[in-house]
C-alpha cells in the first residue's frame, strides 16, 4: 500500500517543508521513503541504495524551493533518486539489464501444448479479494519472500507501477526503461507472483 | 486464431487495457469460449490487486531515524546560514 500523502493535502505539505518544519520532514521521509527506496534498489545493491536515499533527503531541503509542483512530489523525489543512481554509475561504468524477449516465465511456457493450447490449466480460482488473500499472514509471508527474490529489475517496476500507483510513463522516465520493457518486467513479475499463489492454494506451502 | 499460450503472453497488457480494440477483441472472443483462460486472466488479475495491497520493501526504522538526524542537522545549518544572510 502507498502511504504517500494525498494530493489535497500534499500542498500544505510542501509549504510545510519549504518553512524548514521538521515535523513535516518526518512526515515526508515516512510517507515517501518507501517508493525512494524502490527506485534505488532498481539500480544499486540495499546498502548503497540506502545511502543515495538518505543524500537526496538532504539534498530536499535546498531543492524543495525550487520544487514547482508540475510532477506530484512523489514523481519530483523519485526523479531525484533516479538520477543520483545514473550519476553513481556512470562514475563507476555499472550497466543496468533491462531487456527481456521472452513474454512467458518458463514454468508456465511448459504448461502448453503445441498446438498452443493448456496442458495444465489453472485448477483453482484465486479468493476475489486481495485483502481476503491478504489475511492469510503465511500468504503474506510467502509474498515477501517471492518478491524479494525477485530480480531487482522486476521488482522495482513491480512496486513503483502496482505498489505506488505510478503512471506507467513516469515508470519508465524514472527507471529508463522502454515502454515495451516495462511492459515485460510486469507481466513477469505477475506471472511469478500467479504460480507461487497457484502452488500456495494447491498445498498451503510456500 | 488466438491461442490459449498467446493470450497468456498478452494477459497483462489485457488487464491494464494496453491492447489495440482488435486484439482486444480476439482476446474477448476467446475467453468466451476458454473456461481455463478465463481462470487464467481472473487468477492473474486477482494476483495484481495482491501486489497492490502488499506493502513490501519498506525502510526500517534505523534508516528513518538517520534520515532525521541527517535532516534536523542540515536544518539547522541552513538556518544558521539564512541568519548569517540577514
Ligand atoms: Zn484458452
Amino acid at each position: 500500500m502507498d502511504t504517500a500523502v494525498h494530493p489535497d493535502i500534499e500542498g500544505s505539505l510542501i509549504e510545510a517543508l519549504k518553512q524548514g518544519d521538521s515535523t513535516a520532514y518526518k512526515k515526508a521521509v515516512r510517507g515517501y521513503s518507501p517508493g525512494m527506496l524502490a527506485v534505488a534498489r532498481f539500480y544499486l545493491d540495499h546498502s548503497s541504495a540506502e545511502e543515495i536515499v538518505q543524500d537526496c533527503w538532504v539534498t530536499v531541503i535546498d531543492a524543495i524551493h525550487k520544487f514547482e509542483g508540475r510532477s506530484g512530489l512523489k514523481t519530483w523525489l523519485h526523479r531525484i533518486v533516479a538520477n543520483r543512481c545514473k550519476n553513481k554509475l556512470r562514475s563507476s561504468k555499472r550497466e543496468v539489464a533491462t531487456d527481456f524477449s521472452e513474454g512467458l516465465e518458463p514454468e508456465l511456457a511448459e504448461r502448453f501444448n503445441a498446438t498452443g493450447r493448456w496442458d495444465v490449466p489453472p485448477k483453482l480460482k484465486f479468493h476475489e479479494s486481495a485483502d481476503t488473500l491478504m489475511e492469510n499472514g503465511a500468504l503474506s509471508d510467502c509474498l515477501d519472500k517471492h518478491l524479494s527474490a525477485l530480480p531487482e529489475t522486476q521488482r522495482s517496476a513491480l512496486m513503483l507501477y502496482e505498489a505506488h500507483q505510478h503512471k506507467s510513463e513516469d515508470v519508465c522516465n524514472i527507471l529508463d526503461v522502454s515502454a515495451s520493457n516495462l511492459r515485460v518486467l510486469l507481466h513477469r513479475a505477475r506471472q511469478k507472483i500467479f504460480l507461487m499463489v497457484e502452488t500456495f492454494q494447491e498445498t498451503g506451502e510456500c | 486464431m488466438l491461442m490459449c499460450r498467446d493470450l497468456a503472453e498478452i494477459a497483462s497488457d489485457y488487464i491494464d487495457g494496453e491492447l489495440s480494440a482488435r486484439q482486444n477483441l480476439s482476446v474477448k472472443m476467446h475467453l468466451m469460449m476458454c473456461q481455463d483462460c478465463r481462470t487464467f486472466i481472473g487468477n492473474l488479475r486477482a494476483s495484481t490487486r495482491l501486489m497492490q495491497a502488499h506493502s513490501s520493501g519498506h525502510p526500517d526504522e534505523e534508516l528513518l531515524r538517520r534520515i532525521d538526524e541527517r535532516i534536523s542537522e542540515a536544518l539547522k545549518t541552513r538556518r544558521t546560514r539564512d541568519n548569517d544572510e540577514e
